[in-house]
């Protein structure tokens, strides 16, 4: 077998941004874009301070997150260790890049232009229609290893056959070459040094080795004797390289988010409603659909190729959101039926479908590791009791306007039921999340403001809502207060408290005759 | 026209930088340039593998960018200024050059120097004199003119290394300085940032060195790029470097026993035994004029070259002899004390001792201890290494200096003390020890071996500017005054470059006493520079070249110094322009290769709009001035690079006709080829077109000056500057002669042994004298640093260069320390106002904790107001901060890239 990777010397890399300009050439990047970029890391405090650099991009992982949550197969990996976009596949979703902790992957929804406006011949001569709209990143130079494969040359020795950013290397830092041969180039360096990779913890198995020190003689080098790194809430001047707010997921993912959670939840209180006080309300029905409807036509709306949307259902297999978006199709279709006849199975069937939907809404988002505040096993309780809570709520003023007491009491109760729950997962989540720790700036988000589903907020509107119990009004004041706590997390969530893993450096390389010390993991903090 | 490939690689060369040339290719598709690459055919051949760094990364974007000039245009707003619009509109080829040829014409007429005595042609080049590798035959055009002045300097002096220039040339044909990398194992930096600005062979020497285990102490303000790479950083205040230096010395000579230091090197190859009389000259052997030493075997003093001698270091001696000073002036002395140069050394740094350079330095003196022991401890004391056949010193450790260390005041000192510290080990130009890499100043200029001869008292010639009475030139042939001011500066094709140059630009505002009346020059070229920006008190200087009657500038963009031109002419940038230059040898920084010869530069691009190649330019211009014949005379003669004739073969060009650009290429390859191959073969320009470059050996040993001194028995002048006394006492007496009195601070450097003076203090003082400054206002030493993506390249408007500077921190801010922004308030990204006493800037906070809190730091040269792109970055500079006076002008006619500021907050993060 052959697993491709990068080996890189932090003793000699200088972080001159030789081979980020390089990989630009070589892949004719747009502006703004780096495939392959270097870092420039500080650690210690004045005068003991330490300075390093960390060529980082796309990590080739033996288990990339980003190839799991493809929902066109657009991503996959080759049998060499290679991960690939096919952008004639890929839909544009960004939900690859969300799910990458290196922040790998791009968008280009414009052809490049470096001078606002004005287009360079060789911008123009080297513009590649396929990858607008869709996913890059840096694929190891691949037609180059194939063809040189093919030409009987060796990749990582001859130039031709080598990565551009390898090839341009002036330190002699970056190396390219087959892990899985013992007596290649990079085992030998591995062999020889200690090394880490990035967020080993993640384990996703990346491809790009940093080299921090020499191994004493007869010492084999194991990744694992390399200690995670400390991570440093209030970094100084590391802002390139801490946590990110995403950009990829604006305001019309969180949309998905929020009226499809508040939609399956209704179709589903709506329809359980049903079997105790039949017959269901169409209007609530429809309602719920339309939500869920609105939400998909949102996240339509942000795809970078929405022509191809049909590709999103290519990944069964793996991807949460081709389950989300098959989910839909039964859930429309026995939904309108049932909104339409008032059969009471197909109500059920369309709201399992629905409960469905929501499951792999928070699937969606727990599968998105390259977002601490996504990633958690705890997404997943708070995501569908969040759907459910907004959904309940919204049926509770149904239920108050429909003057039905047995209604409104059910209604009333769920509701209390299913907040307490939604606190218990909050509380649970923000536990766990606190524990693991995640970017400083995410806490700051989730904690911050009244519109949340702390635990003040949560019990004004509980009170509001078992108030209900008497006064219809309320219940109704109750349940949107329940729904809009959630959309509002919801939100937060999804766009102002999703910062990106960032970048940590495991070692401060020794520097010839120096010494190795603590690396550093600028931004993250444990709460 | 050139021609030029539709498809497939050129060959092609980067000398963006002063670290440079290295070779590259280029993909082109269609007949445009797609792509940089290395040259990996230069793999075999170059120092680092036939790379280039990320500044030739940058050349396509140059070459498409839209913001360029890409028409001759002229100027129809007369008045100028930066407030001015030019005007400037599109003209043909014909009018722009008949415009010029007959503003020289009548310059000619004139009489090629005015009533001054100057040039009335000057032309600037920035670049550390890499524009040549870039203006094709147009160095053959000046030599055709007669007189140019060169003296408006485009940074040099403050951006350059100008001690180390000077004195480097004078002690060890140094006109750089650089560890010898491959071997070294101990580099002691202060503040030379060889990651930054030692180009591709400097980073790869300098990793390989690392991967060796090599280690590397950096003695700096702030954490620059190079301290990130090295071993150690000790953050010391700014210029305090040389307090450093002389508590090294102390610890090496008076808290280290003897046998640590290189007796024997000293004894023979340097002039520490030479005894001093007690005027402070030499005693002299009264037949032959020669030094005398203290002979230790025969127990008399005799002439330094006297054979099998055992010259005192230490001690008194009764000696008789006489003493020559300034102007002939002698004494005769019979039984007198002297002693050795190198007693007197031990005296003059007994006081300096490591407590004492603490404070100063705020660095502790264990520290400066140990630092000094650690360089004794590598130093290999009497081990040998064979290289090239021969058998060698081998001294494994080198001192590095940077930029604002090795220039103006205090560059004496430092320069002195680091080349002092070599010889004391034994380490000055010998296997992994501190060597020369190049020579400016003296001839020949491409090699160094061959510019070894001898000169006076044992030492090597030096071409100095003469200061005896009589011959001295109370009238130099620059603005700048360069052979009047410095004798160091000599008389080469670089002197006027290496003068004093902010001297021309503060003259040009107010006369010096007794020196010529500034005149502008009637013609001004301006090529790969923009003063305006780069130079030192940027106000000052824009203000005086608005006042210049007729300026041509090869415009690339718009920008700041071609704001203020009459013309405007577009060259072909460096892939679209063709020319052969030299490689290999040693060259500046750290180009030591082993193999020698010549790279072309072969279009990759056909030339956009009406940029035309400069060979073309130059030739059309020699034309309409009717200096063909001159002009082709010195392309024949070398004056492009190679002389097209020799023993055994002539490609030489007609006269008295206008040749092509190709032709006259194609020629200069056919000779390239027959210099390397002693007339053997001559292809020309298809050869080269072909291969891209060829070379020769080059042998190794010609790294090391001391094989060529040792063979003429000829020794470094140090410790004792003897020689720059004299001169130093000459000069004082011309000038006082003819009434000039304000070089006198200049003419107390010429010390046979520098001392200590309070640099920060002399800063301070100057600072709150000349511009009437309470200095407690500016708490902040303000300094710069080299970046590597920008550095030279001229490339502040290419947006990739920009992109991925972004990635090295520090970039596009003023840096400094968190605990100082604290005190002030400040915080990450505010905008603020950095003031000194001269002029201001702006530019938002980048807090990092590897900077002294005394120190802010702004990295390159910024502050545009025209160049497109860059003007809308709001980069800070400090070179509209820096002071351009005489009191911080030292007598290498030097500044620094150092001043105090004060911080005003001005806004948020936008």
């Amino acid at each position: 077998m052959t697993r491709w990777i990068i080996v890189a010397d932090l003793n000699r890399c200088v972080g001159c941004q030789t081979c980020t300009s390089a990989c630009k050439h070589a892949n004719a990047t747009a502006p703004g874009v780096q495939w392959r970029k270097v870092l420039d890391f500080e650690t210690g405090e004045y005068p003991d301070v330490r300075r390093a650099f960390l060529p980082a991009g796309c990590m080739h992982c033996d288990e990339p997150p980003c190839m799991d949550v493809c929902p066109s197969t657009a991503t996959g990996k080759r049998a060499d260790g290679i991960v690939t976009i096919d952008y004639d596949l890929c839909i544009g979703c960004a939900y690859c890049a969300v799910a990458c902790p290196y922040q790998a992957r791009f968008r280009v929804d414009r052809p490049a232009s470096a001078y606002a406006g004005k287009r360079m011949r060789h911008e123009i001569a080297r513009e590649d229609p396929h990858r607008i709209g869709v996913a890059q990143k840096c694929t190891f130079c691949l037609e180059r290893i194939d063809a040189g494969l093919a030409a009987g040359l060796t990749p990582g020795l001859d130039e031709e056959a080598t990565p551009a950013c390898v090839n341009s290397c002036i330190a002699g830092a970056l190396h390219f070459g087959d892990a899985d041969d013992p007596d290649s180039n990079v085992s030998r360096l591995l062999a020889e040094h200690r090394h880490f990779r990035m967020h080993e913890d993640l384990q996703t198995g990346p491809g790009i080795y940093y080299l921090w020190e020499q191994a004493t003689e007869g010492e084999t080098a194991a990744p694992e004797e390399t200690a995670p790194p400390p991570m440093a809430a209030e970094p100084v001047g590391m802002d390139a390289v801490s946590p990110r707010r995403q950009t990829n997921w604006d305001w019309r993912a969180a949309a998905n988010f929020i009226a499809g959670g508040t939609g399956a939840g209704l179709f589903a209180a709506t329809a359980l409603a049903g079997l105790f006080v039949p017959p269901p309300m169409p209007a609530a029905g429809l309602l719920a659909l339309a939500l869920v409807a609105a939400g998909l036509f949102c996240v339509w709306l942000e795809i970078g190729r929405p022509w191809r949307f049909i590709n999103v259902y290519f990944n069964a297999r793996r991807s949460w959101m081709t389950r989300e978006a098959l989910a839909a199709l039964p859930f429309f279709a026995l939904g309108g039926g049932a909104a339409l006849s008032g059969s009471p199975p197909l109500w059920l069937g369309a709201a399992a479908f629905g409960l469905l939907f929501l499951y792999c809404q928070a699937r969606i988002l727990r599968a998105a590791r390259g977002i601490p505040a996504w990633r958690q096993a705890g997404i997943v309780p708070l995501i569908v009791d969040t759907g459910l809570s907004e959904g309940t709520g919204i049926f509770a003023v149904f239920a108050a306007a429909s003057g039905n007491e047995s209604l409104q009491q059910g209604s009333a109760m769920v509701l209390l039921i299913l907040l307490f729950l939604r606190y218990a997962a909050w509380r649970l989540y923000r536990r766990a999340l606190g524990n693991q720790g995640a970017p400083v700036q995410t806490f700051r988000t989730l904690d911050q403001g009244w519109l949340n589903l702390h635990g003040g907020t949560q019990l004004v509107i509980a009170a509001i809502t078992a108030a209900g119990l008497m006064m219809p009004a309320l219940l109704a004041a109750g349940g949107i207060a329940a729904a809009v706590t959630g959309w509002a997390f919801k939100y937060t969530l999804i766009t102002r408290a999703a910062f990106t893993q960032g970048y940590a450096i495991a070692r401060m390389p020794a520097r010839g005759a120096g010494t190795s010390a603590p690396g550093i993991k600028p931004g993250w903090m444990r709460s | 026209m050139n021609k030029h490939r539709h498809s497939g690689q050129v060959s092609s060369y980067c000398y963006q930088c002063v670290a440079g040339p290295d070779m590259l290719k280029v993909d082109i598709e269609d007949g445009i340039a797609t792509q940089v690459r290395p040259n990996s055919d230069a793999a075999a051949i170059h120092p680092a593998g036939g790379k280039v760094c990320v500044k030739a990364f940058g050349l396509i974007q140059k070459t498409y960018n839209p913001h360029r000039i890409l028409t001759p245009m002229k100027r129809t707003n007369p008045k100028k200024g930066r407030n001015e619009d030019p005007g400037f509109t599109p003209i043909s080829w014909d009018e722009a050059l008949d415009t010029i040829a007959a503003r020289l014409n009548e310059a000619r007429e004139k009489g090629l120097t005015d009533a001054s005595g100057f040039p009335r042609v000057a032309a600037s080049f920035g670049g550390g004199g890499t524009p040549t590798a870039y203006m094709g035959t147009f160095p053959a055009f000046l030599a055709a003119w007669g007189p140019v002045d060169m003296s408006f300097g485009s940074g040099q002096g403050v951006k350059c290394y100008h001690s180390e220039h000077l004195y480097g040339e004078l002690w060890h044909r140094a006109f750089t300085v650089s560890p010898d990398t491959p071997l070294v194992e101990l580099i002691i930096s202060f503040g030379a940032n060889v990651e930054a600005s030692g180009g591709v062979c400097g980073v790869r020497r300098h990793a390989d060195a690392r991967a060796r285990g090599v280690k590397r102490i950096q003695i700096e303000p702030h954490l620059s790029v190079t301290g990130a790479c090295s071993a150690e950083w000790v953050p010391i205040r700014p210029k305090t470097d040389a307090a450093f230096l002389l508590a090294m010395l102390h610890v090496v000579l008076h808290e280290e026993k003897r046998d640590r230091l290189d007796v024997p090197f000293l004894k023979e190859r340097t002039s520490s035994p030479y005894l001093i009389a007690p005027n402070g000259f030499y005693i002299r052997d009264g037949e032959s004029g020669k030094p005398l030493i203290w002979d230790l075997n025969t127990r008399r003093a005799v002439p330094y070259d006297t054979p099998n001698t055992d010259p005192a270091l230490e001690g008194d001696f009764l000696v008789s002899g006489i003493e020559t000073g300034p102007d002939d002036k002698s004494w005769t002395h019979e039984n007198i004390a002297c002693r050795p140069a190198f007693e007197h050394l031990l005296e003059h740094v007994e006081p300096y001792s490591p407590e004492w350079a603490a404070d100063i330095c705020d660095v502790g003196a264990g520290t400066i201890r140990s630092v000094a022991r650690q360089f004794l401890d590598h130093a290999h004391i009497g081990e040998t290494i064979e290289i090239g056949g021969r058998t060698l010193p081998f001294r494994p450790v080198a001192i590095s200096l940077g930029k604002t260390v090795n220039n103006g005041w205090g560059g004496y000192e430092c320069c002195w003390a680091r080349t002092l510290l070599a010889c004391l080990v034994g380490g000055l130009e010998v296997p992994g020890g501190t060597l020369g890499t190049t020579v400016r100043l003296n001839r020949p200029a491409d090699n160094r071996w061959s510019s070894v001869t001898p000169g006076p008292d044992g030492f090597m010639h030096y071409p100095m500017n003469p200061t005896r009475k009589g011959e001295w030139l109370s009238r130099s042939p620059s603005r700048h005054a360069h052979r009047t001011l410095v004798p160091l500066a000599a008389n080469s094709p670089w002197s006027q470059a290496l003068g004093p140059t902010h001297l021309a630009w503060m003259m040009q505002q107010k006369g010096f006493d007794h020196l010529p009346e500034p005149t502008q020059p009637d013609v001004w070229f301006v090529y790969r520079t923009n003063p305006a920006i780069s130079f030192w008190d940027t106000d000052a200087v824009s203000d005086s070249m608005a006042k210049f009657p007729f300026t041509v500038c090869f415009a690339y963009t718009h920008d700041e110094t071609n704001h203020m031109a009459d013309i405007l002419l577009p060259e072909c940038t460096d892939l679209e322009g063709l020319q052969l230059i030299r490689i290999g040898g040693s060259k500046y920084v750290e180009q030591f290769w082993d193999y020698q010869g010549f790279a072309l530069r072969d279009p990759a691009s056909e030339p956009q709009g009406e940029a035309r190649d400069f060979t073309w330019i130059a030739t059309e211009l020699a034309r309409r001035t009717g200096l063909l014949k001159e002009y082709n005379t010195a392309i024949n003669k070398g004056a492009a690079g190679v002389r097209l004739y020799g023993e055994n073969f002539d490609f030489s060009l007609q006269p008295e006709q206008s040749h092509a650009v190709e032709d006259i290429w194609n020629r200069i390859c056919r000779a390239a080829n027959a210099e390397l191959t002693d007339g053997e073969e001559s292809g020309g320009l298809d050869y080269f077109r072909e291969h891209g470059f060829r070379v020769k050996p080059f042998p190794r040993e010609q790294w090391y000056l001391y094989p060529a001194m040792a063979e003429q028995g000829l020794r470094f002048e140090l410790p004792y500057q003897e020689r720059l006394y004299r001169i130093g006492q000459e000069l004082k007496a011309r000038l006082h002669e003819q009434g000039i009195t304000w070089w006198d601070r200049q003419l107390r450097e010429y010390e046979p042994m520098p001392h200590w003076q309070d640099l920060p203090g002399l800063w301070e003082s100057a600072l709150s004298e000349c511009f009437d400054a309470d200095i407690d206002d500016y708490p902040f030493w303000l300094l710069t640093a080299r970046s590597m993506q920008y550095s030279w390249g001229g490339n502040a408007g290419i947006q990739m260069i920009h992109e991925v500077a972004a990635n090295v921190a520090g970039h596009g801010g003023v840096v400094m320390n968190p605990a100082a922004a604290r005190k002030l308030g400040l915080k990450e990204g505010d905008r603020v106002e950095v003031r000194s006493p001269v002029g201001r800037t702006e530019g938002a906070v980048v807090l990092r904790q590897g900077i002294r809190p005394d120190t802010l730091l702004m990295v390159g040269q910024f502050d545009h107001w025209v160049t497109p792109f860059a003007k809308d970055l709001k980069l800070p500079s400090m070179n509209a901060l820096t002071p351009m006076i005489l009191e911080l002008t030292d007598a290498t006619g030097s500044g620094a890239d150092l001043v105090k500021a004060a911080v005003k907050r001005i806004g948020e993060r936008p």
